[in-house]
């Protein structure tokens, strides 16, 4: 019934090249290693949360830096500004007002599937995220605003089902 | 426990090693390329299953690893601004082939289109089901059939002798 019977069975009889005699041997070092330290992951996990809390970081220093300097021109700036809230309550205070957040993906990527240690090694797919947010302040008395914008990458597992 | 685990991946590795590398080469420049990917993704692989219940699933890590490699390299190649290169890079598997019958078959699978080629390699060599090619490969089964189908078709076709 089938046409193609006899060309499966000559392809079945051509073998696939052996693998290189160390390639089981660099196989079972690396099982070994990777037994020996528990959490030698797969997941580029630390080095994407550290870019993202590093883009994180860098865009709320900016902010910080933009809203002392609007402060400072409109001479209404506190000398000490201690925290983040401070900030915001001094923002208010000033009559500075959030009045936007948006947020842009200029860029996606598949990365393929990577398996989480912390999901009993299901796999999950890594997609990859490259945004740009941006805050904006307006103060209505004087008509001045503020304008924020910093990059921000995300990386997102989504769980994947087989079957 | 350690050593039934141990003997089972060399079991398995032995069983898929030379298919697994053959599959492999569909996205690698070199026999020793499609190696490293293979052992990536086995130890990645084995880490986290230590069966092979899920077949579909190495061969998407397979493939998820391979293609890691490839955007990798493609990154290299872009800051080397590498002069020569080829538009479709057509990479050929390699078989144990011990006559002249074999080489030309061999010949013929090397010269099926990619898609069609990973399916066959899949199908004959590594013994998936339409359905496990289908979820290795993110394609429906119909798809993975028709391209078998159609892989199959071109190989008979090439195979005639030309008047």
């Amino acid at each position: 019934m089938n046409d193609f019977s006899e060309l499966e069975a000559d392809l079945k009889k051509l073998r696939p090249a052996p693998v290189s005699q160390d390639l089981a041997q660099r196989i079972e070092a690396e099982l070994q290693r990777a037994n020996s330290v528990a959490t030698a992951g797969v997941l580029p996990a630390r080095r994407v949360r550290s870019s993202h809390w590093q883009s994180f970081g860098l865009g709320c220093a900016g902010l910080a830096a933009l809203v002392v300097i609007a402060f400072t021109y409109f001479d209404q700036a506190p000398q000490n500004v201690a925290t983040s809230e401070a900030k915001s309550s001094a923002a208010r205070a000033s009559g500075f007002q959030p009045v936007g957040l948006t947020q842009t993906v200029y860029s996606s990527h598949d990365e393929g599937l990577v398996f989480s240690p912390n999901d009993a090694g299901n796999p999950r797919r890594r997609l990859r995220y490259e945004t740009r947010e941006t805050m904006r302040w307006h103060n209505a008395a004087t008509g001045a605003s503020v304008r924020v914008s910093y990059p921000v990458e995300q990386v997102v597992l989504t769980p994947v089902s087989f079957q | 426990m350690e050593v039934a685990s141990h003997e089972d991946w060399q079991i398995c590795f032995a069983q898929l090693g030379p298919a697994l590398v053959l599959f492999a080469r569909r996205w690698t420049q070199s026999r020793a390329d499609a190696e490293d990917v293979v052992q990536e993704a086995f130890v990645r692989f084995w880490r986290h299953q230590h069966s092979l219940e899920n077949r579909a699933l190495l061969y998407a890590t397979v493939r998820s690893a391979a293609l890691d490699r490839l955007r990798r390299d493609q990154r290299r190649q872009r800051r080397e601004v590498i002069a020569a290169r080829d538009d479709e890079t057509h990479y050929e598997p390699e078989f144990a082939s011990d006559n002249e019958s074999e080489e030309l078959l061999a010949a013929a699978v090397a010269r099926l289109p990619n898609e069609q080629r990973e399916v066959v390699i899949l199908k004959i060599w590594n013994e998936l089901t339409f359905a496990e090619i289908a979820q290795a490969l993110e394609i429906s089964q119909n798809t993975a059939a028709s391209r078998y189908r159609y892989a199959l078709n071109a190989l008979k076709k090439n195979l005639q002798p030309h008047e």
